[in-house]
């Protein structure tokens, strides 16, 4: 698109390439550097970009010394099973907004969109004495019923989209075989519309793999904690924070995503764009 | 079309582009575990804040209190709460033209063919898919108030004589937390950007190129005008999101120092789960939904435009 003839112009480009490539990029390498450093060499004025001698003690301490693996476990526990309930109460309702028509339609549609307007902190006031009453306040189930709230309304919008693209004559003709219409969403539209589904549970997992919020205030036991605020509450306090150890908690954390996403990344990021945005 | 027409088994086909009207019974039946879900988990939830929000109900108040007003008119004269409005505006302000800026840059940048563009795309999703506590802890680091390696650059080629307390002054706390949270929101729009670029004319560029145009000009005349759409949705949405961060600034700064970077959603937080003062939470959430409500259809009107 761009000509990069003159050395002006190679400039600027690779110039602007550079700097925000620095942005983006050598903070991840940095934290990671970091981890490996015991912390004769992580605390001094003249820091190396390279361990001089890599050193595992903090990833071994993350993984020995505290819940880590336990509450990982939790935040992929809670995020699997909201991210599925997510997508398929996604599929069902984007199905009935695209293919059918009734009254209703495009106000409920509307409503189920506009869930945007509330803030999720807002929210939690009222959901937090709500599953105080019926006994699901710290509980991974209260938890990943309450990560609806994240997600639902746009994956609604992602499939409904999607099976709008998805040809009416394919499904005229099943029922003209004779197919029920439940048998026909499951056997003909879902079978087509996997990839869609994957990536509405993608998006659904990325809000409750990175949510804080939530699972700080609605889980109070340590062992039912996930990572978010089990990093934070271990790691941070005001007076000494154990640097090392955090760089290397947090990548033992982020490891099992990155392999998820670096295997879906160009599927997934062109999936939630185009349901965003039309 | 034609065929959709004539295999209803008898039943007409009213309207094109639609199943059959007799199968409206399976439509709500489908729809009904969503709705259920949004009424339980949103509907009622905001009906119940907005109801809370004339009531006084505190660790002290052994039954919700109705007081009227009372609430929305502390707020309204309480000079720090009505502070995180500005607090917010400043952080959304900041964040949304930053990611947008940097964004549509890194956009442009990845769009252009070179060497290793594949390896800069793939790498770009990273900061997206840390969790928050692990982005906010890789900030921490960096802008550390003694070794934190911002600070150590900076003395070293002397920009600066002795270190910056990034997170214990107030603007230094609000410019890591808007760092933090651009960084994050990068890898979405350069996204949404580059599916806006898909659709460029090249026709137009190569015209534009023989009548002399060099890249500046290509940009600010063609690739602008025609991202303009792409703008105001990523505009929309950025801007709500950014609205409702919670979990970058609580980890980075717990909305300090003092309240520099208290926003709405730290303020409703505190006043809910630390004051437990469900009322007064409630009363600063009506109003914030009020704030963020023009947004949020301007957003949904966009998306409905087409249909």
């Amino acid at each position: 698109m761009f000509e990069l003839r003159t050395w002006k112009e190679k400039l600027g480009f690779f110039g602007l390439l550079a700097v925000i490539a620095f942005f983006l990029f050598f903070p991840v390498y940095w934290a990671l550097s970091s981890a490996f450093k015991a912390n004769g060499e992580l605390y001094r004025m003249d820091p190396t970009f390279i361990p001089h001698q890599p050193y595992l003690g903090h990833f071994i301490s993350a993984l020995t010394e505290g819940p880590l693996l336990l509450q990982l476990g939790n935040s992929l526990l809670t995020s699997t099973a909201s991210a599925l309930l997510n997508a398929v109460l996604a599929a069902l309702a984007g199905y009935s907004f695209a293919k059918f028509d009734y009254p209703a339609k495009k106000p409920l549609m509307l409503l189920i969109l506009s869930a945007q307007m509330f803030p999720f902190g807002v929210l939690l006031i009222s959901i937090y004495p709500m599953l105080q009453s019926v006994g699901l306040l710290d509980t991974r189930i209260g938890l990943t019923v309450s990560y609806i709230v994240f997600a639902l309304p746009v994956s609604t919008y992602m499939m409904y989209s999607y099976f709008k693209q998805v040809p009416n004559e394919l499904i005229e003709a099943a029922h003209v075989d004779g197919a029920s219409n439940f048998k026909i969403f499951r056997r003909i539209v879902m079978p087509i519309s996997l990839p869609a589904f994957i990536t509405v549970a993608l998006y659904a997992f990325m809000w409750s793999w990175n949510d804080l919020l939530y699972s700080m205030t609605l889980i109070t036991s340590d062992d039912k904690r996930t990572v978010g605020p089990g990093l934070l509450l271990r790691y941070i306090n005001e007076n000494n924070a154990d640097w090392g150890g955090a760089m290397a908690a947090s990548f033992l954390v982020a490891a099992p995503i990155i392999l998820v996403f670096s295997v879906l990344q160009r599927q997934f990021i062109g999936g939630v764009t185009s349901g965003a945005v039309k | 079309m034609d065929m959709a027409a004539t295999t209803s088994q008898g039943r007409t086909h009213r309207k094109p582009g639609y199943l059959k009207r007799g199968d409206r019974r399976f439509a709500y039946l489908i729809l009904a575990p969503a709705m259920a879900a949004f009424l339980v988990m949103v509907a009622w939830p905001f009906v119940d804040a907005m109801t809370m929000s004339f009531y006084s109900y505190t660790v002290y108040d052994p039954e919700p209190v109705f007081i009227g007003l009372d609430n929305f008119k502390a707020i309204l004269t309480d000079p720090y709460v009505l502070g995180s409005w500005v607090t917010t505006a400043i952080f959304v302000a900041g964040t949304t033209l930053l990611t947008m800026f940097l964004g549509l840059s890194w956009a442009l940048l990845m769009y252009q063919d070179f060497k290793g563009r594949a390896v800069f795309r793939t790498m770009t999703l990273l900061p997206w898919i840390l969790p928050s506590t692990v982005s906010a802890f890789i900030w921490a680091w960096m802008l550390n108030g003694r070794y934190g390696i911002v600070n150590v650059l900076m003395m070293n080629v002397g920009a600066i004589d002795s270190p910056v307390q990034f997170l214990s002054n107030d603007v230094g706390a609000m410019v890591a937390v808007i760092l933090t949270r651009t960084w994050i929101s990068i890898p979405l729009f350069m996204s949404f950007f580059l599916a806006g670029l898909q659709g460029m004319d090249f026709q137009q560029i190569e015209a534009a190129r023989i009548d002399g145009a060099g890249n500046l000009r290509i940009v600010r005349r063609l690739i602008l005008p025609h991202l303009k759409p792409v703008f105001l949705v990523t505009g929309a949405l950025g801007m709500i999101g950014n609205l409702q961060q919670f979990d970058i600034i609580f980890a980075l700064t717990g909305g300090g120092p003092v309240r520099a970077t208290s926003v709405l959603s730290i303020e409703v937080y505190k006043q809910a789960f630390q004051n437990w003062s469900l009322g007064m939470a409630s009363a600063i959430g009506v109003l914030w939904v009020f704030t963020l409500m023009p947004i949020v259809i301007f957003y949904l009107r966009s998306l409905f435009r087409e249909d």
